[in-house]
């Protein structure tokens, strides 16, 4: 370097915030933060215990764990066999995390003091950032027992969650799933109006003992491989207010698996269709009480809603690292692309971005109840996001951005679905108004 | 949207041509379960291409010669626009089959529009221009204070009979069975001094090596691959540019950008046609979803965006010159129009909810493509620089 050069250098390292702060006083340097320190160890610090544990052991799992497996699961799903990957998650405790210690995995101070989808969110977003697919596969099982504990009705806990908690924490692993979409409705079963008019196919008729199905679900992630299903059905001769969720195990009998889908990503998890022909369910199989499903539906999307949330946050996540890995090691005209002005642009505005949907996440499931408008919102606002920025890496690395080996392409592929289910962002806006129409004649954020 | 209401007087029967060729040859590749169409279709369908005059060919005998897309016809802004919209009604179908067309005819005009004759041209051609990260010679285009200072990195040497070329060349898009690739160079001259030139080097030849790219996201029906050159001997009458191979450069990373836009904004297009029609039969909420205004928002921004794109393709085609400010021109094109595009497929899906997701809809296939055409011969950093470049006067 000429000398003007290393003049210059000097002045800059000088000005450097942590070499400039070295000149306040003893106070003001404890004011100062500048710890080397990733953005990820800052905000895991922010979480109360149980979460900060989770989200740590989650990234190690991760990393152990998934990311071996991300590739194949992603270019042959029907190839790749779930069972290993969910009896491990299952033996750490990550599939029991619906409920707090020592009846599930959870720990009690953030379960109490947070929502119960709280510690299922920082995990969420670790599974996602290495593969969509298998964080589905993975998560799909929470939305699958969440109507077991939503419905709030002791003996269904008792009956049904308990038990099942208490066989994946003694390594035989039971998979849940959740049904609500048929054919003939999608957003219909997400939103009030649409419900009001809705054409549901799925019925319930009760006959001595119990009742008997019929019917299709459609979509339903992990429906294949689950070896139970909260299964919604309307009662006979009513509409979507008679609502019911039904337990349906595998191996009942007139219950099978239809058309398995071909999907733009988050592959490793099957999206199925479910048959139910004459499928007779035993009176202890309704969870809750009867007619309580559409309540207890609606509830379960708003637990549900952050987790989704923070999956998306966890594709953006996996992507910016890509890019920004790309940008450490691509040279340009003999400078690295990092250290391009433009650039730094753009990844910051990335990072933002990742920041802002972080805290939305967080923001919307540390009250012990998700609420409505919260949940759709964190929600909607991921998954823009994440769409967003998984978009932005593959841009920045060009060309190389769209090839597989890169792996980006395969987080932006698993960032799409998120715009789309647990209602589409359309129905999932509409959700954010219809919790806050009272007040939409008033004042809204100020009080 | 009817993407003939764009033709002139006197170009409808290109249009017409064009719509056929694509019913009879392009439509049937899908309907199966593979999610980018039945590929092994494509040959014959290039086939097909070439005996319509669809696919422009450097032979001065093939029907496409003139008229074909990209054809000896596209040396004046009208036969440039012509070709782009025939482009968009090809890619409003399937943009990798537009891809193929697009790159034959890019690599068909470089070699009609140069100086020296070749003896035989190829058939099947694909012009390399991309090394590295950097897209189209990027670094052959900029003069003083661009992000590189290094030329072209691909080299040729002047030989006892002809020109060797060592170097390497990525992301080269071509029809499957390529008979020959056009590389440009940095041509060392026998005085010393250094010029981009461009070479025929047939893809048979000793030391090149051509090779698959793997797995990537869209754009499957065209070939990509990256090409390594070692030593690589080409005859001297395969030196296509005498003294004005710069111009060549520019012109063929304009047609580059200009093609790519309009199979972006035909992908887009076609899209938003599919998404029209499945809301007006999809029922949800009581009626077909066409009539909820969340949707309508989509279709809207969504046509608004098509529209747009258009727009502004066809008014840069119009402008079509062999000089600087086309250059910036069709770099600010590339730019918007695939960001645009692909925004109005994004929308278009979202009309299809879960079901866009799916294979069996090819929405998600349009994606793929669109996201492709958007990164694929600039990326945005890069063609913000290069057009704040230009706007400053710094491409030559
Ligand atoms: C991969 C995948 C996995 C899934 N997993 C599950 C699962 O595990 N369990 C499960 O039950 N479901 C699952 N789903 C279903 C998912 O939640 C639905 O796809 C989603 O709610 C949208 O419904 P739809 O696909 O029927 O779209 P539609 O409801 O047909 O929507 C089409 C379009 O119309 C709009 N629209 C519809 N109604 C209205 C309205 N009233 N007002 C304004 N706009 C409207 C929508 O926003 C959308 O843009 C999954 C879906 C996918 C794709």
């Amino acid at each position: 370097m000429k000398p003007e050069a290393l003049d210059f250098q000097a002045g800059v390292d000088a000005l450097r915030p942590e070499n400039a702060s070295k000149h306040l006083d003893f106070f003001g340097k404890l004011l100062v933060d500048n710890r080397e320190m990733t953005i990820w160890e800052h905000d895991t610090r922010l979480l109360p215990a149980g979460a900060r544990i989770w989200r740590r052991r989650a990234r190690d799992f991760a990393r152990r764990y998934i990311r071996p497996d991300a590739a194949r699961a992603d270019s042959l799903p029907r190839e790749y066999d779930p069972r290993p990957i969910v009896s491990q998650a299952a033996r750490k405790g990550f599939q029991n995390l619906l409920l707090a210690l020592p009846l599930g995995t959870a720990f009690p101070g953030s379960y109490f003091f947070k929502s119960a989808s709280f510690q299922v969110a920082v995990v969420a977003e670790e599974f996602a950032a290495e593969s969509g697919g298998i964080a589905l596969l993975l998560m799909a099982h929470h939305l699958g027992c969440a109507p077991l504990l939503l419905s709030g009705h002791v003996p269904t806990i008792l009956r049904h969650l308990l038990p099942l908690y208490a066989r994946t924490l003694r390594g035989r692993p039971e998979i849940m799933a959740f049904a609500i979409t048929e054919p003939g409705a999608g957003s219909d079963v997400e939103e009030t109006e649409g419900g009001a008019r809705a054409r549901l196919v799925t019925t319930a008729r009760q006959v001595d003992g119990g009742f008997v199905i019929n019917g299709r679900k459609c979509f339903i992630s992990d429906g294949a491989i689950a070896d139970k299903v909260t299964l919604f059905a309307k009662l006979q001769g009513e509409g979507l207010e008679s609502w019911t969720c039904f337990l349906i195990e595998k191996g009942m009998e007139g219950y099978s698996i239809g058309r398995q889908e071909h999907k733009l990503g988050q592959r490793a998890s099957d999206a199925s269709e479910l048959i139910l022909d004459d499928v007779r369910v035993p009176q202890r199989n309704v969870v809750g009480s009867l007619r309580s499903g559409w309540a207890n539906n609606r509830n379960v999307l708003n637990y549900s809603r952050p987790v989704v949330g923070a999956m998306a946050l966890g594709h953006a996540r996996g992507a910016f690292e890509r890019a920004l890995e790309f940008c450490r090691n691509t040279l340009l005209g003999g400078k690295r692309l990092i250290d391009y002005q433009d650039i730094q642009i753009e990844l910051a505005d990335m990072m933002i971005k990742l920041w802002s949907a972080r805290a939305l996440i967080w923001h919307s499931c540390s009250q012990f109840r998700c609420y409505q408008s919260a949940s759709a919102a964190a929600k909607v606002a991921a998954s823009d996001i994440s769409f967003e920025v998984c978009t932005k890496a593959m841009e920045i690395m060009g060309d190389n951005g769209y090839l597989e080996s890169r792996g980006a392409e395969s987080l932006w592929r698993d960032s799409r679905l998120t715009q789309i289910y647990e209602g589409t962002n359309q129905i999932n806006r509409l959700a954010v108004i219809e919790h806050q129409w009272a007040e939409m004649s008033g004042s809204l954020f100020s009080g | 949207m009817d993407l003939s209401l764009y033709a002139r007087e006197g170009e409808r029967e290109f249009v017409e041509l064009t719509r056929a060729f694509v019913r009879k040859t392009v439509n049937p590749m899908f309907g199966g379960d593979a999610p980018d169409g039945d590929l092994d279709r494509v040959p014959s369908i290039l086939d097909a291409a070439f005996e319509v005059g669809i696919a422009a060919s450097p032979r001065s005998g093939m029907p496409g010669f003139e008229y074909g897309i990209w054809g000896t016809s596209s040396d004046n802004p009208g036969g440039v626009r012509l070709s782009a919209i025939l482009l968009s009604i090809v890619a409003e179908t399937c943009a990798g089959i537009a891809m193929n067309l697009h790159v034959q005819g890019l690599a068909s005009r470089v070699i009609t529009s140069s100086e020296n004759d070749l003896p035989e041209p190829p058939a099947r051609v694909a012009v390399a221009l991309q090394e590295g990260h950097t897209p189209p010679c990027y670094r052959a285009l900029l003069g003083q204070g661009g992000r590189s200072d290094e030329g072209i990195g691909t080299r040729a040497i002047p030989a006892e009979t002809g020109w060797v070329i060592s170097g390497s060349k990525s992301f080269i898009y071509g029809m499957e069975g390529t008979d020959a690739f056009l590389v440009f160079c940095s041509t060392a001259e026998h005085h010393g001094g250094e010029n981009p030139g461009c070479l025929l080097v047939p893809a048979g030849a000793q030391g090149l090596e051509v090779r698959d790219i793997g797995g990537r996201t869209g754009i499957r029906a065209c070939g990509l691959s990256h090409l390594a050159l070692k030593d690589v001997k080409v005859a001297p009458e395969h030196y296509l540019s005498s003294g004005e191979a710069f111009s060549q450069v520019g012109q063929a990373v304009c047609l580059h950008w200009l093609g790519i836009s309009a199979i972006a904004a035909g992908n887009a297009s076609g899209a938003l046609k599919a998404a029209r029609e499945y809301a007006a039969v999809r029922y949800q909420g009581g009626t077909t979803i066409e009539e909820h205004p969340a949707v309508r928002k989509l279709l809207a921004l969504s046509e608004a965006r098509v529209e747009a794109a258009f727009a502004l393709l066809l008014q840069t085609a119009g402008f079509a010159s062999g000089n600087a400010d086309f250059l910036r021109r069709c770099a600010i094109t590339k730019l918007m129009t695939t960001d645009w595009a692909f925004s109005a497929v994004t929308d278009a899906l979202q009309v299809f909810g879960g079901y866009g997701y799916m294979e069996d809809y090819g929405m998600e296939k349009r994606l793929r493509d669109a996201i492709v055409l958007k990164t694929t011969a600039g990326s945005r950093n890069y063609m913000e620089t290069f057009i704040s470049d230009a706007g400053r006067g710094e491409i030559r």
